[in-house]
């Protein structure tokens, strides 16, 4: 891989008192080498920052194509000629795409009651400066720190005792739960940079609080809905805890698959790297083309708190 | 906004945290209290539980090895993150792929992220990191017993948080690096400030509050770490590796005897101490929420 580096400190054109100073010490050369070398350690700490980090999953890729018999050899084999039976297997012996539905399910259905309920609520808060506001932002707070077990283990008897252990909506329902807090965080901090002017004039003309929320700040919050939402989707996504402790069967999710297949042996441990790969692709692209709404959804918490 | 208005937009988010969060944890308060087995009514023991967890040496070593953890991570992912976040701030079109390879590891499903990671270590499956590093370094590394051996297991558990928790400290530094001031910088390098003094001097301080909320996610999230335990350390009871977390699942709903009381007293006592470390934020909170009042 290559990494692009615009010019490092060094060898930027300076300001002209330095660039005076540079001359009158005759020391231009000694810099401009010291500024080329940083400027390569740099790319050559980004680039192996890079590697490292998708690392695991090219092994698990690179592992996912081999003939099983060479697939997790030690030493390991760099040459072989690679075959998708894992792949297949995967898709024809086992219920991954029963796993993958049920996944992707619950997370769109998550996704989208986590923004109908969150939105409102969030744009209360941030118009709202009475006490009940602050409490329920702290409490949000709280709720967002706890220890999942405090509240997933009862879920767990709950579901159990109202007949919805292991299906779809007990899973999506208990993640909307615990994802609300962040979301109402999260929209709220978008809502507080819409000034309130906008509110105050669509009043005056005529327009209900109502009908503000759903013609001027829903349509403005379009960057922000879509953030909020793809951080719900991928902690829908990512979650095995608490889906590891709600299903069994019918509603088990993709993670929860991956995680029982450690300890198996080699053609079901082949299986799992086939199907990381397959649940990894697709959330690589998110990374990718969502990039833009990631960052801005970490920076918006970071620069509010 | 009248009031009025406030409680009917706000209702249904209340509902939904409220009535899922609030009920479940009051019963967890509740079976902490109590002797009890899933689907039955427990019988009151009073405080008995408390007092097991807090006596039990396996809870100690728990505590002790994800406070460890939570410390090395958190240490390193702010210095490195830190480190990263000034690299790619000078980046211009190699930014979008860099920073979309750094992000893979953040959006991946912890677990599939640690399955993936013991494949790297496993000498069973390959142990390609055994296999690197010894050509790299002619042999050196040996072959450590990176599941069974307490230290190596150590070391393959923090790499691996540290590898899904880096991506988050190093964009909300870059993003607090956005709002920099460069008059102050370039008034800084004008001065004669060296590159080093610029960033403890200037940067630094200037950032400070978002080094503050990383240190503050950082805190909550490692001290919850169980999925990655998972996969990474399945002799974690034997060789002292439990996290909090992990002992709770492995004491209220894994192992043969179930035992809800005590797994629900340590998930009282853990809120307990998230309490305590949230403490400064919220008092942040409610102090700027007056100040705008």
């Amino acid at each position: 891989m290559t990494v692009d580096l615009t010019p490092a400190e060094g060898v930027r054109p300076r300001s002209s008192l330095a660039l005076s100073e540079e001359v009158a010490t005759g020391k231009p050369r000694y810099r401009r080498s010291r500024g080329r070398t940083i400027a390569v350690v740099s790319a050559l700490i980004l680039a192996a920052t890079c590697i490292l980090m998708v690392a695991p999953f090219l092994w698990a890729a690179f592992s996912s194509v081999k003939p099983t018999d060479v697939a997790f050899s030690n030493p390991p084999v760099f040459t072989f000629s690679p075959t998708f039976q894992p792949y297949v297997d995967l898709w024809q012996t086992t219920s991954f795409y029963l796993y993958l539905i049920n996944t992707v399910v619950v997370a769109v259905i998550s996704t989208l009651v986590a923004l109908a309920v969150g939105l409102p609520c969030a744009y209360a808060l941030s118009r709202y400066g009475g006490a009940a506001s602050l409490v329920l932002l702290v409490l949000a707070l709280i709720f967002r720190a706890l220890p999942r077990f405090a509240v997933v283990l009862p879920m767990y008897e709950i579901s159990k005792s109202i007949g919805i252990y292991d299906t779809r909506v007990a899973l999506a329902a208990a993640l909307i739960a615990i994802n609300q807090p962040f979301t109402i965080w999260l929209l709220r901090n978008f809502f507080a940079e819409i000034p309130r002017e906008l509110d105050e004039a669509a009043m005056v003309d005529g327009c209900t609080r109502f009908g503000v929320l759903r013609r001027i700040m829903i349509p403005l919050m379009g960057p922000g809905i879509l953030t909020a939402g793809i951080f719900v989707f991928l902690f829908a996504f990512q979650e095995y805890l608490t889906a590891a402790v709600l299903t069994d069967i019918n509603a088990k999710t993709v993670p929860v698959f991956i995680a029982t297949q450690i300890g198996q042996n080699l053609p079901l441990l082949q299986q799992a790297s086939a199907a990381t790969v397959l649940l990894t692709l697709p959330v690589i692209g998110i990374a990718f083309v969502a990039q833009k709404y990631l960052v801005a959804g970490l920076a918006s918490g970071a620069v509010k708190g | 906004m009248r009031r009025r208005e406030f409680w009917v937009l706000v209702l249904p988010s209340v509902i939904v945290m409220f009535g899922f969060m609030l009920v479940p944890l009051y019963r967890t308060v509740r079976w902490s209290f109590q002797k009890v087995e899933y689907g039955q009514p427990g019988t009151s023991v009073g405080l008995s539980n408390y007092t097991g967890a807090l006596t039990d040496p396996r809870l100690g070593q728990a505590t002790l090895f994800t406070l460890g953890l939570t410390v090395v991570v958190t240490a390193f992912c702010l210095f490195f993150g830190y480190i990263l976040a000034t690299l790619v701030n000078q980046l211009r079109r190699a930014r979008p792929v860099v920073l979309g390879l750094i992000l893979v590891p953040y959006v991946l499903p912890h677990v599939v992220g640690g399955v993936a990671f013991s494949w790297l270590f496993d000498t069973n499956f390959g142990g390609i990191f055994n296999y690197v590093v010894n050509g790299l370094t002619g042999g050196a590394l040996g072959d450590p017993l990176w599941f069974t051996d307490v230290w190596p297991n150590r070391a393959v558990v923090a790499l691996n948080v540290i590898w899904y928790m880096l991506p988050f400290a190093m964009l909300m530094i870059l993003a607090g690096l956005q709002g920099v001031s460069t008059e102050t910088l370039e008034a800084a390098e004008i001065d004669g400030a060296s590159p080093l003094q610029r960033h403890l001097f200037v940067i630094i301080p200037s950032i400070r509050g978002v080094l503050g909320f990383v240190l503050l996610i950082f805190t909550m999230d490692v001290l919850r770490v169980f999925d990655s335990l998972i996969p990474l350390s399945p002799q974690a009871v034997a060789i002292g590796n439990e996290s909090i977390m992990l002992y709770i699942y492995n004491v209220a709903f894994r192992e043969g005897a179930v035992n809800l009381g005590l797994g629900s007293a340590i998930s009282v006592l853990t809120i307990l101490l998230i309490l305590v470390l949230l403490y400064p934020s919220i008092r942040n909170l409610v102090r700027e929420a007056k100040a705008a009042a």
